[in-house]
C-alpha cells in the first residue's frame, strides 16, 4: 500500500506538471489559492487512431474479449492503485488461459462507461462473455444477454485491486464460458476510498473520456501482447 | 528547506489525506457558480415556454425541453421571474413568509434563477430555509443495511437493530449483483422485527429493482438516477422521459419512489459542459419534479468526494438540498457516503442537515460497521451510534435515532435471524444454520460470522426469481412457520400499495402503519414557538443515553 501511494503521488505530480506545461499561461490572478486552470479545456492531446483496425465479431466459442479503455497504455499506464496496465492485462489473459479459454484484446473508443464497455465486448466475443477494464483499473465481467447495468461480476473499487484479483477475474470469466458453478471473487471494500481517490478518479476518467473516438468503435489492440 | 515541526504535525492530520482541487470551470470543478452558467430568462407564448435561461426553444436539449414542458408553472413564471432573486432569497429566510408562499413563487422560476437565489444564501441562511421548507413536520432518518458477504441473516439482524434504533427507511444493496432477491427479502423481514412500519428498498440495476418492487419484496425505491447534462443521460442509456416512465411503472403498482441526483456526477463522468455543480443539480431537480416524483435523494451522494474537493463544495451540497425542498420535493439529504478522513470535517458536514432537520437527514446511515457498507462507506456508521445519540441530546435536536439497550438489540437480532431461517427453509432456499443465527445475533459485522456457500446461495436466488416468489409467499412462509405477528406486519406493508397514501410527499409510516407525510403532517415552522419542537416523550427518549452517571450508586 505504501508503494502504491508513492506511485500515485508520482503520477499526480506528473499530471500536475504536464497540466502546467500545457495550459500554464501565467495569469495575473489577484485571487490567492487558485492555480492557473482557467481556460484549460483538455488534460492530454488527442491520440490519433488513424489506420486502426476495427475489431471483428468473434466466432470461437472459447473466446473471451477483453475491452480496455480509450486511454489504456497510451495516456495512462498505471491503474489508480499504481499497478502497471501491462501487468493487469497480462494477468487477466493468463487467468483465462489457465482455464483453457482464449482471450482477445480490443480497445473501446465509443464509450468510457465500464458497464457498456464490458457488455459490448461480451457481444463481440465468440463465447458471449466479455471483460471491460477502464484505465484506472475498474473492471466488469459481463454476459451478452444481461441488462447493461447489471453484470456477472463488478469490481468497483479499483484502488483495492491487486494483480492476483485480475488473474482471478480472467479465471472466473473463463469458468462462466465453461458453464461451471462459479463462486464470485470475494468483494473488497475500503470505506475511505472516496476520500482518498475520488478526485483522482475524476481526473483519470476525464483523460479517458476525452480520448473517445466514437466513429472508430472497437479496434484491435496489440497492447496485450 | 529545514522543516517546521508544527507544519510537519499538521501535514500528518487526517484532513490532509482528503482530496482537494482548485476551481476549474472548464472541467466542471466549480461548486456554486461557473462563468459559463446561463443567465436567468423565460418567455412564454400561448402557454408554452419558448425561451429558457437564454436559450430559444429550437436550441433546447432534452433536459431544457423536459423542464420547460413539465417542471415550470407557465401561468406563474413571468410573475415569479420578475421578483428579484435577492428578494426571493430573503423571503426564504424570513420567518414571516410561510412555506406555501415560497413554494408558489419558486414553482415559476427557472433553474438559472434558482442558482442566483441560492448564491445569495450563506450556510446558516440555508439551514434556516431548510427548517421552514422541509416537507414533513418531523425529520426522519434512513439506514444502509449491507455487508461484505451479502449474508442475508446479517442483513435481517442489522435491519431489525436499525429499525429498533429509529430509522424510518432502510436501504440495502449487494456486493454480488445476483444476491439482490435474498438481500431484499432479508431486509423486508428484519426491518419489521425491529419496528413495525419501516420502509425497505434494494438498490440494484433498475429493471431488477423494479421487478423486486412489483413482487412486493421491497416497499419503496430510490435509485432512479438523473443527471444534469444530456451526454451523461445518454451514456447511461436514458432520458428524462425514460425516467418518468420508470417512475410511472412504480406508481402503477402503488410503490413509493424517489429519484437520486447530486453534485459531481457529471464531473466524474467527464461531461459537465463547463457548468457549476449547483446549476447542473438544479436541472436534475427540475427533471425530478417534472417527472412527477414525490422526492429526491440528493446532496452530492456518491460523488461527494468531488463536491467536497472544491471551494464552497459543502455549502453547495446544503444548497442543493434546499433547492429540493424549495421545489416541494421530499429531500433525503445524503450524508450517506464517506468523503473525509477527518472526524471533525465529516461531522461538520452533517450538521448542516442535522440541525435544521430534513425529511431524511441521512439517505443511508451505515447501520453496520463501515467495512461492511457496500455503498463504499457512509459518513456515519454503527460505531458512531452513541456519538449521534449524544449530539441529539446535547442540542435537543431530533436526528431520527434513539438510544437502545443491549438486551433489546440481542433480542431483535436473534428473532430476525430465526425468521429468515424459517422463511428460507419454507421456501426451499439455502440452509441457514442455528450456528449462523447465533453468530449474527452477537456480531458487530461480517468479520464475526461464518462463511456462506456463495455459489449455492446464488443458484437459490436465481431459482427464487424463476419461481416467481412474491411478498405474499414471504407472508405465508412466516405465518406457517409460527411467526404470525411478523407475517401480519409484512402483509400490512404490502397493503400500503393498495391504499396508496404513502406515495404522498415525504411519507413514512408509524408503528401502527399510519402515514405521516408532508400532506397530513406538513411542516408548519414559522419562527420561534412554531413548528416541530423536541419535547415530551420523544425528548425523554433522547435523554436516556447509556453511560449516564448513576448518582444513587456514586
Amino acid at each position: 500500500m505504501e508503494v502504491n501511494e508513492q506511485l500515485i503521488r508520482a503520477i499526480t505530480q506528473a499530471v500536475v506538471e504536464q497540466l502546467q506545461k500545457n495550459g500554464g499561461k501565467p495569469q495575473n490572478s489577484t485571487v490567492s489559492g487558485a492555480q492557473s486552470l482557467a481556460g484549460k479545456t483538455r488534460m492530454r492531446p488527442k491520440h490519433s487512431y488513424e489506420g486502426a483496425v476495427k475489431a471483428k465479431q468473434g466466432t470461437d466459442p472459447k473466446e473471451i474479449v477483453i475491452g480496455v479503455g480509450a486511454a489504456f497504455q497510451t495516456e495512462i499506464n498505471y491503474t489508480i492503485g499504481g499497478i502497471p496496465l501491462d501487468e493487469v492485462l497480462r494477468n487477466v489473459r493468463a487467468g483465462i488461459e489457465e482455464e483453457g479459454m482464449v482471450s482477445r484484446v480490443v480497445k473501446v473508443l465509443d464509450t468510457s462507461d465500464v458497464a457498456f464497455m464490458a457488455l459490448q465486448c461480451a457481444k463481440l466475443s465468440g463465447s458471449g462473455i466479455g471483460i471491460g477494464i477502464q484505465s484506472k483499473g475498474t473492471t466488469v465481467i459481463h454476459q451478452k444477454d444481461l441488462y447493461p447495468l447489471t453484470n456477472l461480476e463488478l469490481f468497483p473499487q479499483a484502488p483495492t485491486m491487486d494483480l492476483e484479483t485480475y488473474r482471478k477475474i480472467g479465471r472466473n470469466a473463463a469458468r462462466y464460458v465453461k458453464g461451471e458453478k462459479v463462486t464470485p471473487i470475494e468483494c473488497t471494500n475500503d470505506p475511505m476510498v472516496r476520500a482518498k481517490f475520488q478526485v483522482k478518479a475524476a481526473l483519470m476518467h476525464i483523460i479517458e473520456t476525452e480520448q473517445l473516438d466514437p466513429e472508430k468503435g472497437m479496434i484491435v489492440w496489440e497492447g496485450g501482447k | 528547506m529545514k522543516r517546521s515541526k508544527r507544519i510537519e504535525i499538521l501535514d500528518q492530520r487526517a484532513v490532509n489525506k482528503d482530496g482537494f482541487i482548485d476551481e476549474w470551470p472548464e472541467m466542471g470543478f466549480v461548486a456554486m457558480h461557473s462563468p459559463y452558467d446561463p443567465k436567468p430568462s423565460v418567455a412564454v407564448e400561448n402557454g408554452v415556454i419558448t425561451e429558457l435561461d437564454g436559450k430559444k426553444r429550437e436550441d433546447f436539449d432534452f433536459l431544457d425541453q423536459f423542464i420547460a414542458d413539465y417542471a415550470i408553472r407557465t401561468d406563474r413564471t413571468e410573475t415569479s421571474m420578475a421578483i428579484p432573486s435577492l428578494e426571493i432569497a430573503r423571503k426564504i429566510v424570513d420567518i414571516q413568509t410561510p412555506r406555501k408562499e415560497i413554494l408558489e413563487i419558486v414553482s415559476g422560476i427557472t433553474p438559472a434563477k434558482m442558482v442566483e437565489v441560492i448564491n445569495y444564501l450563506n450556510v446558516v441562511e440555508m439551514m434556516m430555509g431548510m427548517q421552514k421548507m422541509r416537507a414533513r413536520r418531523v425529520p426522519g432518518n434512513q439506514a444502509h443495511i449491507t455487508n461484505l458477504k451479502d449474508d442475508p441473516v446479517q442483513i435481517a439482524a442489522d435491519a431489525a437493530e436499525g429499525a429498533l434504533r429509529g430509522f424510518s427507511e432502510e436501504e440495502t444493496t449487494t456486493g454480488v449483483a445476483r444476491y439482490a432477491p435474498f438481500n431484499a427479502i432479508a431486509l423486508l423481514i428484519g426491518s419489521q422485527v425491529g419496528r413495525k412500519g419501516v420502509l425497505t428498498q434494494c438498490a440494484v440495476e433498475e429493471a431488477i429493482e423494479l421487478e423486486l418492487g412489483i413482487r412486493g419484496l421491497t416497499t419503496y425505491a430510490e435509485t432512479l438516477s438523473v443527471y444534469g447534462t444530456e451526454k451523461v443521460f445518454i451514456d447511461g442509456d436514458d432520458t428524462p422521459y425514460s425516467k418518468a416512465f420508470l417512475n410511472s411503472a412504480y406508481a402503477s403498482r402503488g410503490l413509493k419512489v424517489r429519484f437520486t441526483s447530486g453534485a459531481g456526477s457529471e464531473v466524474l463522468m467527464g461531461s459537465s459542459e463547463k457548468k457549476s455543480m449547483l446549476y447542473l443539480e438544479c436541472r436534475c431537480l427540475y427533471v425530478t419534479k417534472g417527472a412527477g416524483s414525490q422526492g429526491i435523494q440528493n446532496g452530492s451522494v456518491s460523488c461527494i468526494g468531488v463536491a467536497a474537493s472544491v471551494p464552497a463544495g459543502i455549502r453547495e451540497v446544503m444548497g442543493e438540498n434546499l433547492v429540493a425542498a424549495l421545489l416541494g420535493l421530499e429531500c433525503a439529504s445524503s450524508n450517506d457516503q464517506s468523503f473525509s478522513n477527518s472526524d471533525m470535517r465529516r461531522t461538520a458536514r452533517t450538521m448542516l442537515q442535522f440541525m435544521p432537520g430534513t425529511d431524511f437527514i441521512f439517505s443511508g446511515y451505515a447501520a453496520e460497521p463501515n467495512y461492511d457498507n457496500m455503498f463504499a462507506g457512509s459518513n456515519f456508521d454503527a460505531e458512531d451510534f452513541d456519538d449521534y445519540n449524544v449530539l441529539q441530546r446535547d442540542m435537543q435536536v431530533d436526528g431520527g435515532l434513539r438510544p437502545v439497550t443491549e438486551e433489546e438489540v440481542i433480542r431483535v437480532r436473534r428473532e430476525a435471524g430465526k425468521a429468515v431461517q424459517a422463511v428460507f427453509k419454507y421456501l426451499g432456499l439455502t440452509e441457514v444454520t442455528d450456528e449462523q443465527v447465533e453468530a449474527v445475533t452477537y456480531a458487530h459485522g461480517s468479520k464475526d460470522t461464518p462463511k456462506r456457500d456463495v455459489a449455492s446461495d446464488l443458484m437459490a436466488a436465481d431459482d427464487l426469481m424463476k419461481r416467481g416468489i412474491t411478498g405474499v409467499d414471504v407472508v405465508k412462509a412466516l405465518a406457517e412457520s409460527g411467526f404470525e405477528e411478523l407475517a401480519e406486519s409484512i402483509l400490512n406493508m404490502l397493503k400500503q400499495r393498495v391504499i396508496g397514501d404513502y406515495m404522498h410527499t415525504a411519507a413514512i409510516l408509524d408503528e401502527n402503519f399510519q402515514v405521516m407525510s408532508g400532506v397530513n403532517t406538513p411542516n408548519d415552522y414559522m419562527g420561534p414557538g412554531t413548528g416541530y419542537r423536541v419535547t415530551g416523550k420523544r425528548w425523554e427518549e433522547i435523554k436516556a443515553i447509556p453511560h449516564r452517571i448513576n448518582v444513587n450508586e456514586f
